[in-house]
């Protein structure tokens, strides 16, 4: 219909959020269309009429239509009365704002929005000091060094010094810059003497297992001025950390080769941080780096044998600052590499830093916060106790182990929904399915339960009309190889429905455990606040049915995206995050999971479904 | 009355209700079973089916610990009643069974000797964590015919190698058989510290132990 044919028509303006797009749609027009529109890629299996529930929003101002028959169907009062509404269903009445959740978003387009940025006041550590320095003369042959320290005195820094590796270039730079220059202060140390015009920048790191992250960030703004991501290169010597750690065991310079590896693999992407920005190396002046414990002491050089051998204790468990140069790294030469403090063997310096962006330990709020992966970290917050445990849920939500798993790239399936027997899938980027993501295999299994293709121990069930036999193996056939992008068909097996009754069992357990030891129960829950690069994909309400989660009856679920990297941001622009980070890792209780007192049995009853 | 207690106890260890097993086999021996009746005409039928519907696919890890776990207590109550009657069930063999150093993981190794113990051979579980001289000291007191080890960590696994040498140097290697076993373990490994059998899950263990005993399967 275009304007002159229907001059009634009314449209509105829709503006989305988080993702800060704003679209203007007629009202006859729903808000999945508007979504398309606007270039955002909605989740919608069904094809918009209101039976897959993927399309989920929450509408936060304005009027949209009622609520259809569909649509009461799918939500309860309390998810109406918040607003939830599913956008192939409702058009708008006046000019709206809607928020979409993650779970309604596109893998691709979800790996466009950064966790939650809670926005800090930037207090850095390294800060700017301008001083205007008098040139020598022959009246006056005091040294260049005792030069800007006598200036820093009179501006009140006490007892100031300059960096052993500031005065390999400190006389050159000093002259070129026409004795007009921005001095980078840590505390009472110079630890670099810039151009009067140039920013100070930081460097924010997570190493994690599988992915590296790193953010260039303007220490004054706090603004990320650049951001890049690669692979971990050390998964070619282990896919976990534990066969990393076997790997140093058994090899002379294991340690060294995996720590050259990782850096070497930083400074590349540092360099492109550095191109990108416009930048100079010189003016990165600060560096935050988290990792698990394993990626902490391979990044240093610590010994890493004590990791893989009962009780796995870590070497230093303290926050270290490190000269760039012992560990490789390209920054500036007087700057030092800030390694957040770490909680035990298996929860790293990286869940200090998700405990800290998320500001949950400082909140008066029963919440659980876990980031999973590989390893899942779980923290119990209590009280005034933060209890937290390490599970090894395994690699099958990174779609490794299971039969026709893959990562989360185009053709992946990453929902299923099946209703009688019909099947339907959506894959990322709507290419033809060529295997299953972790999100896919979680959805398909609690589609496959709520629909009785298996029972609540995991057995795929013959008589159901979905369930084949294939090579003398009972399978469910998702997608047919004549409609597949690689001419096989996609299938789940029992093995990767068992794979993922282990791995939700371990998070469960966690979770159980953490609950027990607490005395807390379910209804007490008020939070649950899932990171990780798998937790922003996943569905929630799958991740509920399966029983990775406990169905706490009052709690709302945040998906937060990388939250250990804006944690290493936060202490990159604010020394008292830095210091609350301690306090953190002081304050939590670390809980070891295979000795506790009935924990196989806790981990049997999580299995099942 | 007696086939039907003995048939409740069956199938309520196979559906894994611990309590009635317990239960079950309180009431069946005060009625008057023999305990050894009770073990292998209803505890036994139970465990074995377990297992087949595990190799089958349709029992998984959670349904064989319970089940296990259910066969276990029973026999907690019914091993004093077998030594009033001085009576003990038929001992296939003897193994000694452990986690190496370095290792606390319990279940599969527990697992393991569970089904061992309710295949007829007399367990006896060293734990977790287990030292190299222990494993040797163990298996001297107790003549064992099988020494089970267990290792869940590519960085642990080094352990069942030590071990062996450990066997080697007591002088007593060629007394015992060694099993190894555990998710980093594989067959190539178990032949390449030369263990004498390796089997990928708890049911094919039971089987190796028998076979490398000359028992048949």
């Amino acid at each position: 219909m275009t304007e002159d044919s229907a001059p009634h028509s009314k449209s509105y303006n829709i503006d989305f959020q988080p993702v800060g797009r704003r679209i203007r749609i007629k009202e006859s027009e729903d808000l999945l269309t508007a979504a398309r529109n606007a270039g955002i890629q909605l989740i919608s299996v069904c094809g918009g009429v209101g039976s897959c529930e993927n399309c989920r929003i929450r509408h936060v101002s304005g009027t949209l239509s009622p609520p259809t028959k569909e649509e009461e169907k799918v939500f309860d009062i309390e998810e109406l009365l918040e607003g939830y509404r599913l956008a192939c269903q409702a058009r708008p009445l006046s000019d709206v704002k809607i928020e979409i959740p993650l779970s309604s978003l596109t893998a691709s387009q979800r790996l466009q929005i950064e966790g939650h940025e809670i926005s800090i006041e930037p207090e850095p550590v390294v800060v700017p000091v301008e001083v205007e320095l008098t040139p020598p003369t022959f009246d006056d042959l005091r040294a260049d060094v005792t030069r800007i320290k006598q200036v820093l005195e009179t501006l009140g820094v006490p007892s100031p010094m300059i960096g052993f590796s500031v005065l390999e270039n400190l006389s050159d730079q000093l002259r070129a810059q026409g004795w007009n220059s921005r001095l980078a202060l840590r505390g009472n140390e110079v630890v670099a003497v810039l151009h009067p015009e140039e920013l100070l920048l930081g460097l924010a790191v997570d190493i994690g297992t599988t992915k590296l992250a790193a953010y260039l960030i303007d220490l004054s703004s706090g603004n990320t001025l650049a951001k890049t991501g690669d692979m971990n290169p050390q998964i070619s010597y282990g896919e976990d950390v534990v066969s990393r750690i076997a790997y140093t065991n058994t090899n002379k310079d294991g340690r060294q080769v995996l720590q050259e590896k990782v850096v070497s693999r930083l400074n590349s992407m540092l360099d492109k941080l550095i191109y990108e920005a416009q930048v100079s190396r010189e003016q990165i002046v600060d560096a935050v780096v988290v990792g698990n414990t394993a990626m902490h002491h391979l990044f240093v050089g610590l010994p890493v044998r004590q990791l893989g051998e009962a009780p796995y204790v870590p070497e230093v468990s303290d926050s270290l600052d490190v000269p760039p140069q012992s560990v490789g790294l390209a920054l500036s030469d007087g700057a030092y590499v800030h390694l957040p403090p770490i909680i035990a063997g298996y929860v790293g310096a990286d869940h200090v830093a998700m405990l800290l962006a998320t500001e949950v330990v400082e909140q008066d709020k029963s919440v659980i916060a876990l980031d999973i992966g590989t390893n899942t970290e779980i923290s119990l917050i209590t009280g005034s106790r933060v209890i937290c445990c390490s599970c090894a849920s395994g690699p099958a939500f990174e779609g490794a182990h299971i039969r026709d798993g893959m990562r989360a790239a185009p053709g992946a399936i990453e929902r299923v929904q099946i209703q009688g027997q019909e099947v339907r899938v959506y894959t990322v980027m709507g290419q033809p399915a060529v295997g299953i993501c972790g999100s896919g295999i979680l959805d398909a299994i609690s589609q496959m339960l709520n629909e009785g293709l298996i029972d609540h121990r995991g057995g795929l069930q013959e008589d159901h009309p979905l369930i084949q036999r294939k090579n003398d193996e009972l399978i469910f056939l998702v997608v047919p190889a004549s409609e597949s992008g690689n001419d096989r068909d996609v299938i789940v097996t029992r093995k990767d429905v068992n794979e993922i009754q282990l791995a939700k069992g371990a998070i469960r357990a966690g979770i159980e455990v953490l609950l027990g030891e607490a005395k807390l129960n379910y209804e007490e829950v008020e939070e649950v606040i899932v990171a990780g690069a798998f937790g922003t994909y996943l569905d929630i309400r799958s991740a509920i049915r399966i029983g990775m989660f406990p169905d706490f009856p009052h709690a709302k679920y945040q998906q937060v995206g990388n939250a250990a990297g804006m944690g290493a941001k936060q202490m990159l622009i604010s020394s008292e995050r830095r210091r609350a980070a301690e306090e953190i890792a002081r304050k939590v209780e670390y809980l070891e999971l295979t000795t506790y007192p009935n924990f196989t049995d806790v981990f049997m009853k999580a299995m099942i479904f | 009355m007696a086939d039907d207690i003995l048939a409740q106890i069956t199938e309520k260890l196979l559906i894994g209700e611990t309590e009635r097993v317990v239960a079950l086999t309180e009431e069946a021996l005060s009625a008057g079973l023999e305990p050894l009746v009770i073990i292998n005409q209803g505890l036994l039928p139970g465990m074995e089916e377990a297992g087949e519907k595990f190799s089958r696919g349709e029992f998984f890890l959670p349904h064989l610990l319970i089940a296990a776990k259910g066969m276990q207590e029973a026999m907690a109550l019914l091993e004093p009643e077998l030594s009033l009657r001085q009576e003990t069930p038929e001992v296939v063999g003897t193994v000694v069974i452990g986690t190496v150093h370095g290792d606390i993981h319990e279940i599969g190794k527990s697992l393991v000797g569970t089904l061992l113990s309710v295949n007829g051979f007399q367990v006896h579980d060293l734990g977790v964590d287990v030292p190299l001289e222990r494993f040797v000291e163990k298996v001297q007191e107790t003549g064992a015919d099988i020494l089970g080890l267990s290792a869940l960590l590519t960085t642990t696994m080094i352990g069942q190698r030590e071990v062996i040498e450990a066997l080697d140097e007591a002088g007593i290697r060629d007394q015992v058989k060694v099993l190894v076993g555990g998710s980093p373990v594989s067959r190539k490994w178990a032949n390449s510290i030369g263990a004498d059998g390796y089997a990928e899950d708890a049911l094919g263990a039971v089987e190796v132990a028998r076979q490398v005993l000359g028992l048949g399967v």
